[in-house]
């Protein structure tokens, strides 16, 4: 008591402060104390929701007996108690028993001659307690409701039939004609009295004092309303469309136009623009509707119209918010259609300058997505003007879009390339200067022609560099690109000049650049010279340093050793050299052995950097969007990335999803025994439309004697719960000699989210490698419900499954070892495809083997050598090499040959093709 | 003197103080509660009426007294909350449609386990069979004798046979209801 007295005392918060249930819960009698006093009871009412808004718990046994209690309170007149009543029994709706004990009450409570006050709030609370079966009993009063003159009452009859709509389809089908009329009635304040005479002559005059409403809410409701019934019809949604808009045409917004309010119009827009993308027929009609729109005096419609086609209008507008969510929307647009943009590029020019920089930002960036090789100039003269004046973060979006634009129009290199060595030089924080740096990597990587001036710029920047991140890099590339240039000796003086200058960290990369000149440069008098460069590394006060230098120093002497650790373009897979890493140190009795390393895929440089890319353009994407929602990130890389993940499956991505899936498969006892993961497949195959009610795809796991089909299964239907969900799989042909080991189902499908069922066979014999194809039928049980099944499609069991892509750096050596003993050749005419590139995709997905030496990008379009190289169940080594012709007239024609130690799983390897 | 005084005061009193009495009403659906709260309250009869679904809560003033009139559905669904509006009540208000014979037999079994409810032991209760100008509608001592009412013998009981639509024993039974009002006093 003292507790409570206390709050009460430290301010209007302190009521609410120390709130707890069960007190609240107590206090709840006074609701069935007589006579009612309104404001204790609104206080505590007020009390309840402000514990329900904060999510306490209320078990149904306790909100029962508080909505009983709540009932009492109908006794009492008190206007705004009854408002709380309805508010909480709004809340209490979904936790209590009964509630349906009230209908009555505010059936009475929405008739035409109670309170206004009440009606529109009952009508509310109603349609959160009422069921489908109780729908035609309130049928007639919510009709009448929602063509009441008062519009608040018909604003929450038209919501309340909303939500009501999914419940009772076929009913509210019927109100048709009364929410045409909702819309098309005219507001209450000019009628006049005479309606609100007759609607209140039982109740007084003075109860209609509600503030006429002047803003036609209802209208948008209606609208609303009127769309859901009629949606699938899409003649009657033309038809409304057209109706509501003649009054739009002959006068904007006079009494004259059937719609007034501005949400309704846009409604109206965009159920407008979806008829023009849906129908192409009626495009040329819509067309003009939203053109006559765009000259509406409302704002909002103006913009949804202008959405609709384009924004144009609006750049010129005097409000920046405009500007502003105009450039945004254009910004977007940009991205997919840069060709649709295009004609607002000179408005879009104009912005640049303009005084918000982030909508100069913006509009730069759309700029540079849509412009053309001409426009570019003039561009970058602008930009340079205004780099200065804005902040680092949207200068790293202006250098990023200048980035794509570079790996667009390649031509225009040597401006871009001097705009970023200027901005390279001006004051700026990491984050920016990194993104410069990046943007004049990408260029040394993809633009050949710009790779001198490029590292000079580079070298320059360097000199003067207050990060120690990025000057490594920068060294890094140096050390890279720099010997392969004509004149190396001029970046060497630069790098050396930063073993002089820099800390540790630096002196050692530069060390290791150095190395790496000596190494590459044929010329001996350059060797020479890094020789001694290097000796005199070996007094550098840093350990680092030093051993860098020392080791260097015997490398250059050691010829083979020095292209086997230098030059070396592959590198192990990091995530899985942790994995493996981790196993070790974990499991004591492996410590007693030696670390295997050859147990550890390799992988390219190149597909390191396409992750990184990719990486970098997820990177991009969130940095744009955390500052305006729109990313600017190029779209060419992102194509030059997807590309090269196509052909060189699998990537590193492939690889951490096959770990992703062996932690998985490893937590489940049942697969405990049957050893290794040896290999997934490698995308899910997709057994379903993706928009079916149950969204089913497939994962094969090889392990040595045993093969997992893993299911994994979305619910799409928010409203069902499916149990015991499994696949029931049929092998298409009866003497398969697999054996069906395990099913195991998914206990339980929540509405998007998946789970996964799995169904386990046992290769019967070991030294068959089955293939075939099986029928699937998933089986499950909705909740309450009798058990069903679904036909999904079937799943190919392919040699591929059986092979571990793994990436190998010397193929020829490795060719020449397994020899002809394993080899099988055939030729194939492969009339389907149409490119070598789609060859070389095929193929490697069939196969399941991985590319090597860079051969899965042909580069030439009528002639190719494909080499593959992979592990068989197993671990047997196999190779393979096609070489492949393409000619328009008879498609690709590829004779391949597949070595490996056993010619047995050559041949059966060779039958996956056919 | 003191007596006199006394008189004065109460007098005094009953200006400033009205009686307030809290009824529910309860019974088989289709017996005519709701109309009868209707007759009661406006004096009009509406042939023409919806099931109660819940209740309805009417507060009517005759003179003084301000009756509140808990009206609760009659539909099998809602007759386990019967109790919850019982509770604390002047008075339990038990109507039946004297007319319709197959259904007087759950109208005792309803009756009787309302009854047996601990927290409502003590209230007094009217029996009204409703609709006595129908042709076969049973008389009062009928419905006593069907009702079983003699073998209530814990509370007050009381029984009319009222006519909702012709206003038939309407005042004798507000005269009845106003009485346990000041009683309880």
């Amino acid at each position: 008591m003292n507790v409570s007295k206390k709050d009460e005392d430290s301010g209007n918060l302190g009521i609410f402060y120390h709130l707890d249930k069960t007190t609240v819960l107590q206090e709840a009698r006074v609701f069935n104390e007589t006579p009612i006093i309104p404001r204790k009871c609104r206080l505590l009412l007020t009390k309840i929701i402000y514990l329900l808004y904060l999510g306490e718990p209320l078990g149904t046994k306790e909100a029962t007996e508080l909505f009983f209690s709540v009932t009492k309170l109908f006794q009492s007149k008190d206007i705004a108690l009854r408002q709380m009543v309805y508010l909480v029994i709004k809340e209490l709706s979904t936790i209590a028993e009964d509630v349906i004990m009230v209908t009555s009450s505010l059936m009475k409570d929405m008739q035409p001659k109670s309170e206004v006050i009440y009606r529109a709030n009952a009508i509310r609370a109603l349609c959160k307690i009422i069921d489908a079966s109780m729908l035609p009993s309130v049928e007639r009063f919510l009709k009448a409701a929602i063509i009441d003159k008062t519009p608040s009452i018909s604003s929450a009859a038209l919501v309340s039939s909303y939500h009501l709509f999914p419940a009772g389809k076929d009913v509210i089908r019927r109100w048709a004609n009364e929410v045409h009329e909702a819309i098309n009635s005219k507001p209450a304040s000019l009628v006049g009295s005479a309606s609100s005479y007759l609607t209140s002559f039982s109740t007084g005059a003075s109860s209609y004092a509600t503030q006429p409403s002047t803003s036609n809410i209802n209208q948008y409701h209606a609208l609303g309303l009127l769309y859901l019934i009629r949606q699938h019809d899409r003649m009657a949604v033309t038809k409304v469309i057209q109706q509501l808009a003649g009054g739009g045409r002959s006068g904007f917004g006079s009494s004259s136009s059937v719609l007034r309010n501005p949400f309704a119009y846009c409604l109206l827009i965009r159920y407008a623009a979806k008829i023009l993308d849906e129908d192409p027929n009626s495009r040329q009609q819509m067309y003009e509707l939203l053109e006559a729109w765009l000259r509406h005096k409302s704002d909002i419609v103006n913009f949804e119209a202008a959405k609709a086609i384009l924004l144009q209008l609006f750049l010129s507008s005097p409000k920046p918010t405009q500007r502003f969510a105009a450039i945004r929307a254009l910004n977007k647009l940009a991205m997919t259609h840069p060709t649709a943009v295009q004609p607002c590029n000179l408005d879009m020019e104009n912005l640049i300058t303009d005084q918000n920089r982030s909508v100069a930002t913006f509009a730069i960036t759309t700029l540079l997505k849509t412009g053309n090789e001409a426009s570019v100039d003039r561009l970058m003269k602008q930009i340079t003007g205004f780099m200065s004046e804005i902040s680092d973060e949207f200068k790293v979006i202006v250098v990023d879009a200048i980035r794509s634009l570079c790996l667009k129009f390649p031509s225009k290199q040597a401006v871009m390339l001097n705009f970023l060595s200027g901005v390279l030089r001006d004051e700026g924080g990491y984050e920016f200067k990194r993104a410069v740096v990046e943007a004049i990597f990408d260029l040394v990587k993809f633009i050949p022609e710009c790779k001198e001036a490029a590292l000079a710029h580079l070298c320059e920047f360097i000199e003067d560099c207050e990060f120690t991140k990025l000057s490594v890099r920068v060294l890094h590339l140096l050390g890279v690109e720099g010997p392969k240039t004509t004149t190396p000796t001029k970046y060497i003086r630069y790098i050396y000049n930063r073993v002089i200058l820099e800390n540790s960290i630096v002196r050692a990369a530069a060390v290791s650049a150095l190395a790496k000149f000596g190494v590459s440069v044929g010329d001996v008098e350059v060797k020479k010279s890094i020789k001694v460069l290097l000796t005199r590394c070996l007094d550098d006060n840093d350990d680092e340093v030093r051993d860098r230098a020392t080791l260097y120093l015997k490398l250059l002497e050691d010829e083979t050793s020095a292209e086997k650790y230098v030059k070396d373009d592959s590198t192990y897979s990091l995530s899985a050299l942790e994995k493996q890493l981790v196993q070790y140190v974990s499991t004591s009795e492996a410590t007693e052995k030696p670390f295997d390393l050859s147990a550890i895929p390799k992988i390219t440089k190149a597909q390191a950097e396409a992750e990184n890319t990719r990486a970098r353009n997820i990177d991009h994407n969130t940095t744009s969007q955390t500052l305006g929602g729109v990313s600017a990130t190029n779209v060419i890389n992102t194509s030059i990335t997807t590309a090269s993940r196509d052909v060189t499956t699998p990537t590193p991505a492939g690889l951490d999803q096959q770990h992703v899936y062996a932690r998985k498969l490893a937590a489940i006892p049942e697969f405990a025994s049957y050893g290794e993961l040896f290999t997934s497949s490698n995308k899910p195959i997709d057994l379903t439309e993706s928009e079916t009610e149950y969204v089913v795809s497939c994962v094969k796991h090889i392990f040595k004697e045993h093969i997992i089909f893993q299911f994994n299964i979305t619910n799409t239907l928010n409203d069902t719960l499916l149990e015991n969900a499994s696949v029931v799989m049929q092998p298409e042909s009866d003497d398969i000699s697999l054996e069906e080991v395990l099913v195991l189902p998914a206990p339980k499908l929540a509405y998007d989210q998946p789970a996964s069922a799995y169904v386990v066979y046992k290769r019967i014999n070991s030294d068959e490698y089955v293939l075939g194809s099986f029928s699937n039928t998933l089986k499950y049980i909705v909740k309450e419900f009798d058990p069903s099944t679904v036909q999904v499609e079937d799943i190919d069991l392919l040699a591929g499954d059986y092979v571990l892509p793994t990436y190998l750096s010397d193929f020829t050596a490795a060719w020449d070892q397994l020899g002809e003993d394993g080899q099988v050749v055939e030729t194939f005419a492969l009339t389907a495809m149409n490119s070598l590139k789609d060859a070389c995709a095929k193929l490697i997905s069939l196969l399941g083997m991985s590319d090597v030496e860079n051969t899965g990008t042909p580069q030439s379009t009528s002639l190719h050598t494909l080499l593959l190289s992979g592990t068989f169940l197993g671990g047997i080594k196999l190779l393979a090499k096609s070489r492949m012709t393409y000619a328009p007239s008879s498609g690709v024609t590829m004779e391949l040959t597949v070595r490996s130690q056993d010619i047995e799983i050559s041949r059966f390897v060779i039958g996956a093709i056919a | 003197m003191a007596a006199l005084w006394k008189s004065f005061l109460d007098w005094l009193r009953s200006l400033f103080f009205k009686t307030e009495l809290e009824l529910t009403l309860v019974g088989l659906q289709n017996s005519g509660k709701t109309t009868l709260v209707n007759v009661i309250a406006s004096g009009q009869f509406n042939e023409d009426m919806i099931p109660t679904v819940g209740f309805n809560m009417r507060k009517v003033t005759k003179g003084n007294v301000t009756m509140k009139l808990w009206d609760i559905g009659g539909q099998p669904r809602f007759r386990s909350m019967w109790e919850r509006y019982c509770r604390g009540v002047n008075a339990i208000v038990f109507v039946i449609d004297s007319a319709d014979h197959d259904k007087l037999e759950a109208a005792r079994t309803e009756l009787k386990s309302l009854l047996e409810k601990p927290q409502l032991a003590n209230i007094p209760v009217l029996v009204l069979g409703n609709k006595n100008d129908l042709p076969d509608a049973l008389n009062v001592e009928q419905i006593i004798e069907v009702m079983n009412l003699k073998s209530i013998n814990n509370r007050e009981v009381s029984c009319y046979s009222i006519s909702a639509k012709n206003q038939v024993n309407i005042d004798i039974t507000l005269q009845w209801l106003i009485k346990k009002g000041k009683g309880t006093k």
